[in-house]
């Protein structure tokens, strides 16, 4: 049996985190259940483990990218246009240092936020199974359940005092 | 509560405490630790007494020596720049904590007060420097000449550093003054109950103290970052002609805001480790001091930077020499080593949270900044020093280098062992663990859960 | 200090994407008289590019006029959004929640116009193309890195695409809002600039850590944006009033200080456009009140000290300069306005806690500091030319034309119109930090009072 999901809305966060333990006494753990809100919580608020990320190392890579990129744009302008300024030497590392510094920067910036948006396993094309509400302060509960068993949640989360119950609709073959 | 995704180095964090948590047991406990003397402080008290007297004569010899030789005061200069860079300047890591309202400061602020009696000592130095000195006909100074300067006013401003200090330390331990007042015994009993001044506790007591405090930090963070100024100008930049830099006193004065920070992790860790309060000085005081030394280090380079730069481009004559004297020729040595601890190390370390986030990491970045900041005083100090002719558009020649001699060995020993001496003793008069601090930040804390997790809420009564 | 009123979610949203959906009479009206001001700036631009920068009468010595002190203001304001949101959100400061968005979008703005103002000062900016792009055209001149105007875009392009993609990667839980809340073709714009954004744990923390992150990174980038504008000028040997060490945190702690008041007068300005009087309290102009107290007493101290090592060289040139700072019109009168507006008045003022909880007060007083401030980079650059070398044939006085005059107020108007425009598209202030700060509201019981606290997650 295929895979369905299913999202209950709260309105209160105690039901929603009610909801989640019942759940999980049942025995689904994080990888099947989702929880949605329109603002931040306090981590493991519902019991949730979010596993760590690797963002770090966008950032890095940008910045020795970067910090090469800028190295050859220095020493190639200087010596493709040998111009003594002011008696300064032609490879002269101080001023290099400044456009350096700033490739470095840039690059490190922009993979920053390119590792923000992938960790954050976005850009998602259509927000499937969600509800307006959540943004406007209720929270969504979203379940990864096998089609038998969606009544069975159903069930569980109104008892636990969801408002709403919605089902994904099932894939069209 | 479980919380196995935050990684942790170390079992203290903000949501739970090593030491005991109610406002009477943690007073209780800072008072036990406090009272104690053990045979090891007095081992350490006999020998650094005993290499003070060593330093004591060491500065005595030099001063038989006259003070005509400015050269060979170069590094007794450089001492009482790194005194006044790193022990006086470390009040001020508790002055603008308090003055930002943050919590995580409340154990160490007494400990980074108590650094104010070094700059008693630091006065025995600077006045016998003050000698050596040269007239100000023919060079550049920042008094113009003004009767008196700079010997009055150099004076009337550290000697009001120094007291500033001693007052903040007396009014912000008076409230633990009366507490031991109380409960202790003997001689510290005595001196307990005058230091408290009478302090019974009322409302109105408090809100005085609060707000005397405020301005007396203020106070004392002003005069610091002058005296910084002064003397970063009157015992450096206007002994060298063709010196003009007006980042440099900026400069010394932040150099003195990034040992403040490392003189405090350093000596929280020897507090931890040797100094019997291990609980007190928890992973969030390494953790916010670290990023401040983040901060620091790099504003450091950019101070540096600043002057570098600006001369490096232009290439005046005179101010390559300048560059010359202080950083690429005699004291190239001091100054890459100043830059490689002052800068390179601690930025390399605190750039990773990891390190950041513990207790060792801060140690070896403070440790280094320490080190760092001792060559940079020298290479500042004893170049400038070591400058025959004061007057002048320029400098004409690069002077050698100056290396101390053995009575100079001798006063930076004995200096450094009494500045320790000390802050040993005052740490056992006057409790090293602000008790009322501690007990008000008990007060205004509670962990409480907050749906599946544990939350701290922090009140902020302002 | 905390002192709020518990606002439901679906209120916050309502409030605070007002501007998107609908459109008041006075935006209209704005709008129209900013683009109107904008226009006759646009046409002095062109007919400067159709006739010569000799149309603005600027000559040896006083090369650089208006509007380079123009476009040193400007830079000066883009300081406000990395110094109020990095610094605020690094330390995690309560207070920062309204300003954070409106701080880091008048960065952005600002930027944008002080990048036109070397462009149009070239006089023929196609040809700067030669200068800075590092791509071998045909004459065989590539740019030479050692010059502080390729310096100038290297640094502020990296400074305004990092915080363009900083306010980007904030607005994406906004977006998402918006798109809920919206129907056809504006619901689809919404859906693609959201990204799917859903409201997961794992992307709020991403969100919280983006901030963190990207403020460090541009924390650096933001002090030394202002630093290389600085060295345009510090490392001038040439020009005596301006080759000083200190140029570089004096011009970024000036830089700040005209940063955080503008901050303070886009966010008077907004809670009564917009009615946001639940949103921005007393309690965030009492606390931007304090800063900037702090902020000027760091900035006279850079101030006072250039000044004075200046006098202490004892050069008889510098000497001069400074006494034509101080004593020969126009610049005295100039010279006392800068101090009492930028530094006098204000800072007494902040002092009353009363006066810091007054919004109109911190309206006017953020409003003096940056006209005494534009005065202070004038005060700087062109008397400093004016007097550049000993040979008196060549000093001179400097009449700021009609043209430079026109584009002058027009930066100002743009800045408005695209702050306006903004405004109409994306919301002014974060909802989700509203929304978090509702939350992590709490009270403490002391004893019989009841003490607003805040909650820290570690």
């Amino acid at each position: 049996m295929p895979n369905r999901r299913i999202l209950g809305l709260f309105k209160e966060d105690e039901a929603a985190a009610n909801a989640a333990d019942a759940l999980r006494t049942a025995g689904y753990t994080d990888e099947n259940m989702e929880f949605l809100t329109g603002s931040p919580y306090p981590e493991g608020a519902f019991g949730e483990h979010v596993p760590a990320h690797k963002l770090y190392v966008f950032p890095l890579i940008g910045a020795v990218c970067g910090f090469g990129t800028a190295l050859l744009i220095t020493i190639g302008t200087q010596l493709g246009f040998p111009l003594v300024t002011g008696g300064k030497p032609i490879l002269g590392i101080p001023p290099m240092m400044i456009i350096m510094y700033e490739g470095t920067m840039l690059a490190a910036i922009i993979f920053t936020v390119i590792g923000i948006i992938f960790e954050s396993r976005l850009p998602r094309f259509g927000v499937g199974l969600y509800d307006p509400r959540i943004m406007e302060g209720y929270v969504g509960v979203l379940v990864n359940c096998a089609e038998e068993r969606l009544s069975w949640v159903d069930t569980l989360m109104r008892q636990s005092g969801a408002e709403d119950v919605k089902v994904e609709e099932p894939l069209r073959r | 509560m479980q919380r196995p995704h935050l990684r942790r180095t170390s079992r203290e964090h903000e949501l739970s405490f090593a030491f005991p948590d109610t406002p009477a047991e943690a007073g209780k406990d800072i008072l036990s630790r406090h009272l104690r003397l053990t045979s090891r402080f007095w081992k350490a008290f006999w020998v650094l007494l005993l290499l003070f007297g060593v330093g004591l004569l060491g500065l005595a010899l030099r001063i038989l020596g006259g003070f005509d030789d400015r050269a060979a005061w170069g590094y007794e200069a450089a001492l009482f720049a790194y005194l006044l860079t790193t022990a006086q300047s470390a009040p001020l890591v508790s002055i603008a904590m308090r003055i930002v309202r943050n919590h995580w400061r409340r154990p160490l602020a007494r400990l980074s007060e108590v650094f104010a009696v070094v700059g008693i000592l630091n006065l025995l130095l600077f006045f016998p420097l003050l000698m050596t000195l040269p007239p100000q006909e023919g060079r550049k100074s920042m008094w113009f000449g003004w009767p008196g300067s700079p010997h009055i006013y150099d004076s009337l401003a550290i000697i009001f550093l120094v007291l500033c200090g001693l007052a903040i330390l007396l009014f912000t331990s008076m409230p633990d003054m009366a507490v031991l007042r109380e409960q202790a015994s003997g001689r510290l009993k005595g001196i307990a109950r005058r230091l408290s001044l009478g302090w019974v506790g009322s409302g109105r007591e408090w809100k005085k103290l609060n707000l005397g405090l405020g301005y007396l930090g203020a106070l004392y963070f002003i005069l610091l970052i002058g005296v910084h100024a002064l003397v970063s100008m009157d015992f450096a930049m206007s002994l060298v002609p063709g010196w003009i830099d007006s980042i440099f006193p900026a400069f010394h004065a932040l150099s003195g805001l990034q040992s403040a920070v490392a003189t405090i992790i350093f000596s929280m860790f020897l507090m931890r480790a040797i100094g019997g309060y291990r609980e007190y000085f928890g992973l969030d005081q390494f953790w916010a001091l670290s990023k401040l030394l983040l901060a620091f280090s790099l504003l450091w380079f950019y101070f540096w930077w600043s002057t570098f730069w600006v001369y490096w481009y232009g290439r005046a004559p005179s101010e390559v020499s300048v560059l010359k004297l202080i950083m690429f020729g005699p004291y190239a040595v001091p100054f890459f080593l100043s830059f490689g601890l002052n800068f390179v190390v601690p930025f390399g370390l605190m750039l990773w949270n990891v390190a950041r986030r513990s207790i060792k990491w801060p140690t070896i970045a403070a440790a280094s900044i320490l080190v760092g900041t001792f060559f940079d005083r020298i290479r500042l100090y004893v170049s400038a020093f070591s400058v025959e002719d004061v007057t002048g558009h320029a400098l004409e020649s690069i002077p050698a280098t100056h290396f101390p001699d053995l009575i100079d060995v001798l006063i930076y020993v004995g200096f450094f062992s009494g500045s320790i001496l000390m802050y040993m003793v005052a740490s056992k008069v006057v409790p090293i663990i602000s008790m009322w601090e501690v007990k008000e930040w008990l007060r205004l804390r509670v962990v409480r859960t907050f749906l599946r997790t544990e939350v701290a809420v922090v009140a902020k009564p302002e | 200090m905390q002192e709020r009123t518990a606002i439901p979610d679906s209120k916050i949203n309502s409030d605070l994407l007002r501007g998107l959906l609908g459109t008041p009479m006075w935006w209209w009206v704005a709008v129209i008289v900013l683009a109107l001001i904008v226009g006759a700036g646009v046409a002095s631009v062109a007919i400067t590019f159709n006739m010569g920068l000799g149309l603005w009468e600027i000559h040896r010595p006083i090369m650089w006029g208006i509007m380079i002190v123009n476009f040193v203001f400007w830079i000066g304001i883009s300081h406000a959004g990395v110094m109020i949101s990095a610094i605020l959100r690094l330390s995690y400061a309560e207070w920062r929640r309204p300003v954070t968005r409106a701080a880091e979008i008048l960065t952005v703005f600002s930027l944008m116009i002080a990048m036109v103002h070397p462009l149009i000062h070239a006089g023929r900016p196609w040809r700067l193309a030669y200068w800075f792009l590092p791509y071998d055209f045909p004459r065989g001149i590539w740019p030479s890195i050692r010059s502080p105007a390729v310096w100038d875009p290297s640094a502020i392009f990296t400074y305004l695409t990092g915080s363009s993609l900083f306010v980007l990667i904030a607005l994406i839980p906004d977006m998402a809002v918006a798109r809920d809340r919206t129907t056809g073709w504006r619901h689809y714009l919404y859906s693609v600039a959201s990204l799917g954004f859903r409201g997961t744990p794992r992307q709020w923390k991403l969100q919280t850590i983006a901030g963190i992150l990207l403020s460090g990174l541009l924390l650096p980038v933001f002090v030394s944006v202002h630093s290389i504008v600085s060295w345009d000028f510090a490392t001038m040997v040439s020009v005596g009033g301006w080759h000083a060490t200190i140029f570089a945190p004096y011009f970024v702690i000036g830089a700040v200080l005209s940063g955080v008041s503008a901050v303070v007068t886009v966010m008077a300005l907004m809670r009564w456009l917009f009615h946001w009087e639940d949103y921005i309290r007393p309690e965030h102009f009492d606390a931007l009140g304090r800063l900037l107290i702090a902020i000027a007493m760091g900035w006279l101290f850079f101030f006072v000290l250039e000044f004075f090592v200046a006098i202490y060289t004892k050069e008889p040139a510098e000497l001069a300069l400074r006494e034509m700072q101080l004593f020969q019109w126009p610049y005295n009168v100039l010279f006392t306005i800068f101090i009492f507006a930028a530094l006098i008045i204000p800072v007494p003022i902040w002092v009353s806690r009363k006066m810091r909880r007054n919004i109109t007060v911190m309206f006017i007083t953020s409003i003096l500091v940056n006209v005494g401030m534009w005065l202070e980079r004038f005060i700087i650059i062109i008397p400093s030319l004016a007097r550049k070398q000993d040979l008196t044939f060549v000093w001179s006085t400097y009449h700021p034309s009609i043209f430079e005059i026109s584009i002058v107020a027009a930066s100002f108007a743009l800045v408005g119109l695209l702050l306006l425009l903004f405004s109409k598209v994306f919301p002014l202030m974060p909802l989700f930090e509203q929304k978090e700060g509702q939350r992590f509201a709490a009270q403490i019981r002391v004893g019989r009072r009841s003490i607003p606290g805040v909650v820290r997650e570690e």
